[in-house]
């Protein structure tokens, strides 16, 4: 059924090799599971391939480099897809009984703007974590001899996140992104001997399940409506013209609800919280940088449908929801990340915010693309969603690295201030002593640290400002263009207030929380005795998070560059229309003196609440001096100086907020754990008590009744044998009696 | 010619004492040769269908059976051998282990 495709086939020599991209991670998994197990604990292995760092490090390299050619092809090239192969044919017996159909499963991969931005975010953060990996997981005692598994459970991941992005099919890239929810399940629960990890893995993984059962209805749906699920076939707008506008946008608000467990976003964003309990790294690469962007791709996926003529104006009503969902995702993560006193929790919630902006920025442009008239403003819109997951992706990984830099020096100057006796002593039982008496990851037991860790202070400060969007920082351009486009379908579908508001909101809420975290950490004097003793020592972890500050702080570039034309245009290339310095004048006339007088003043508020008031607020709870003769670099001093300043005359008690039921709600996450806990306790354990009763009583009670009868009969025919052979010779007599009497009667 | 019908009468005595003897002896040797005498009875019983029916086939059963109740009391004095070393007894009412 149907024609395929208008996407030509790209026939450049390359791409033969792009299967590379990703056969290469997971073809290394095996490789460094069994060599880890061979040489465990051997001194050549531990130390000079840093038990399999340095296997996957050149894979992930490897990876990143075809990667990169095969962009740079593209950018050539345009738009197209290669077909590498059949995978899977089989045939069944046609409805006419006569002929024989087939049904031909194929591999091949699909390349357009979309896969090529975030194949280039994939391959790039996967090399730069494995780097920080080395130094952050190979310099912690308790794991020792078991990061083989970590390295060969990190690749495979990256195979899966590679591997999705450049599938041709929703079929292929349903496969990956259940690899990847394997992978995560396995990295969340890698100290699995402490129950909150084995716990957190199995809410990541069960909680995604529940989406991803949606996700599987959503492609059945679309498989019975085009008959394939190859996106050479489900986009051909002559394809979507014959299908059936409403069983359509059912079957894409499916597909949503599984982006909507994997991106973590209201109400199947309870997992994501949890799954800080994975090593650093993992968080960095899987819940800020990587997999949490599948749905956010997914929904991008989705354009083609909402972009087709004929759907005009017959899927507004799944853009608003998706828009929605990503309104109040953002405002409520937020709110939950202004209470949290653990630095890998604060970004957790601000992770869940920033993709809700995604997603609000996706359902404009949807809303948009499907909307007669305005495919002007999809492009762009589209353009800055995607440019927000870029520089999201970029600033969050960083941040994540960072606050795992933090935690981890941390975790050393308590080492060398608890134990300076036994130091040598680098036991699993004193490391766990850690985690029960001094907890490494609250923002309580650090303060000051700008000055002791420079490079990762510089790396938090960017990547925060890039967060909040401060003007001509990262995330700046691409936030700017969600709220205005939010606010763009506002004006004409007035439901979109809602998340046009909230994610207006959200902006000053970010600016609020993202300060807090940087305040509290690097500002102010050390709250506890170890904080004072922390410094940076680890080799390895710099690496990333230089050269992340330097990409986030370039974003402007791509800006410049009109990333946010390119990047949803598949026409457009890059320079094509304007040079680098035109494009960042015409860039700049844009944001910031923009013709429309509605947008020139949202622009304007936008950029005071997000980067002024948020700010200010938070230096003026959290803000403070360093300690006496302490000195942070020249671009950090400035700020810390204006939060003590900030702090000093305009310090307020919140103490009476602090205890507030709404303070204690957030605390609480909202109750939606509880909730959730409760609602599994009635009904799924309600349910399952009945199936038990349903299984002893009704299915156990007829084979025991069955049982025990013939139980009773045997036992009393068994008094029959008395052993004395004159029974036996009376009882056979009285047989042959009876088969007569028998035989008499039937015949 | 003997009349089938006495050789029948003859049969069902014999029959009638051995399952009598089966029943009611304890020595093992006499209860086999209860056994016997119902062999023997059922011969009768082919024998006089045999003449009854002018049909060789009966007195062929009659042989066969009598081939297989000598090797039948040839295993039942074995086991009896086998049974008094055991027990010191050939009495049935001394044998009673073959129960529940």
């Amino acid at each position: 059924m149907g024609t395929t495709t208008d996407i030509p086939e790209i026939t450049s020599s390359f791409t033969e090799y792009a299967i590379f991209i990703v056969l290469l991670p997971m073809l290394a998994f095996p490789v460094i599971l069994f060599l880890g197990r061979l040489f465990n604990g051997n001194e050549t292995w531990v130390k000079s391939a840093k038990e399999g760092g340095l296997i996957a490090l050149p894979i992930m390299v490897a990876s990143f480099v075809l990667s990169l050619i095969l962009i740079v092809e593209f950018i050539g090239s345009g738009t197209g897809s290669y077909y590498i192969g059949d995978w899977l044919n089989f045939g069944w017996i046609g409805a006419d009984g006569m002929t024989i159909e087939e049904k031909v499963f194929g591999v091949g991969i699909y390349i357009d703007h979309v896969t090529v931005m975030l194949l280039f975010v994939a391959s790039f953060l996967c090399m730069l974590i494995n780097i920080f990996s080395i130094g952050y997981m190979n310099t912690d005692p308790v794991n020792d001899n078991r990061n083989h598994r970590f390295y060969a459970e990190f690749v495979l991941f990256c195979s899966g996140m590679l591997g999705m992005v450049l599938a041709d099919s929703f079929l292929w890239l349903f496969i990956f992104w259940e690899l990847m929810g394997l992978c995560s399940y396995l990295l969340i629960g890698f100290y699995y001997e402490r129950p909150s990890a084995a716990y957190a893995a199995k809410k990541a993984f069960l909680t995604t399940r529940v989406g991803d059962v949606f996700l599987v209805i959503g492609l059945v749906m679309l498989w019975n409506m085009f008959g394939s699920l190859d996106y050479s076939v489900v986009f051909n707008p002559d394809n979507i013209a014959a299908v059936d506008a409403g069983e359509l946008q059912m079957a894409l608000g499916m597909m949503f609800i599984g982006a909507v467990g994997k991106s973590a976003q209201f109400p199947l964003h309870v997992w994501l919280p949890d799954a800080m309990e994975g090593p650093t790294p993992v968080s960095a690469l899987i819940h800020a940088a990587t997999m949490v962007n599948a749905g956010l791709y997914l929904v991008a996926r989705m354009f083609p449908f909402f972009g087709a003529p004929a759907m005009a104006g017959e899927l507004v009503d799944l853009a608003f929801i998706i828009a929605a969902i990503g309104g109040i995702t953002a405002v409520m993560a937020a709110a939950i990340a202004f209470v949290q006193d653990d630095l890998k929790k604060v970004l957790a919630y601000s992770t869940m915010s920033q993709l809700a902006y995604i997603f609000t920025g996706l359902g404009a442009a949807l809303w948009l693309a499907n909307t007669p008239g305005m495919e002007k403003y999809a492009i762009v819109a589209f353009g800055a969603a995607l440019f927000h997951l870029f520089n999201h992706a970029m600033a969050k990984g960083m941040l994540f690295m960072a606050s795992g830099s933090v935690i981890h020096e941390m975790h050393h100057a308590h080492h060398d201030v608890h134990h300076h006796d036994d130091h040598d002593d680098h036991g699993d039982d004193h490391h766990d002593d850690h985690h029960d008496e001094f907890d490494a990851q609250s923002m309580s037991n650090m303060g000051g640290l700008a000055s002791k860790m420079p490079i990762t202070a510089t790396a938090m400060l960017v990547g925060s400002a890039s967060i909040m969007g401060l003007p001509l920082i990262g995330g700046f351009w691409s936030k700017e263009g969600i709220i205005a486009n939010a606010w763009r379908v506002a004006l004409e579908d007035p439901r979109f207030f809602l998340p046009a508001f909230c994610v207006l909101l959200g902006a000053a809420m970010t600016g609020f929380y993202m300060s807090r975290m940087w305040l509290k950490t690097f500002a102010g004097k050390p709250k506890t005795e170890v904080a004072e003793h922390v410094h940076e020592q680890t080799p390895w972890i710099p690496i990333p998070l230089v050269t992340l500050t330097f990409v986030t702080l370039s974003s402007v570039i791509l800006a410049g560059m009109m990333f946010t034309h390119w990047s949803s245009d598949s026409g457009y290339a890059f320079f094509s229309e304007k040079g680098l310095i035109d494009g960042l004048i015409y860039e700049f006339e844009h944001v910031f003196l923009n013709s429309d007088a509605f947008f020139f003043v949202l622009t304007y508020v936008a950029i005071f609440i997000g980067a002024i008031v948020g700010p200010g607020l938070a230096m003026a709870l959290y803000g403070g001096a360093l300690k006496e003769g302490e000195k942070a670099k020249g671009w950090m001093q400035p700020i810390i100086n204006l939060s003590a300043r900030v702090n000093e005359k305009r310090g307020f008690d919140n103490s009476a907020w602090a205890d507030s039921g709404l303070s204690v709600a957030l605390k609480e996450r909202l109750y939606f754990d509880k909730w959730y806990d409760t609602a599994m306790l009635k009904l799924v354990a309600g349910f399952a008590v009945l199936c038990a009763t349903f299984d002893r009583k009704v299915i156990d009670g007829t084979i025991k009744t069955i049982e025990s009868s013939s139980q009773k009969i045997s036992l009393s025919v068994r008094k029959l044998t008395t052993g004395s052979a004159r029974d036996y010779i009376m009882m056979a007599a009285l047989g042959v009696l009876v088969i007569y009497a028998m035989l008499e009667v039937m015949i | 010619m003997i009349d089938p019908a006495w050789v029948s009468v003859l049969s069902a005595l014999l029959f009638t004492i051995g399952l009598w003897g089966a029943f009611t002896r304890k020595n093992a040797i006499v209860v086999l040769m209860c056994l016997e005498l119902i062999l023997n009875a059922a011969n009768l019983q082919f024998v006089a269908a045999a003449i009854q029916h002018g049909d060789a086939t009966g007195w062929v059963y009659a042989i066969f059976a009598i081939a297989i109740a000598a090797s039948e009391v040839a295993i039942g004095l074995a086991i009896f051998l086998a049974m008094y070393g055991q027990h010191e007894s050939i009495s049935l009412d001394d044998v009673n282990l073959l129960k529940h």
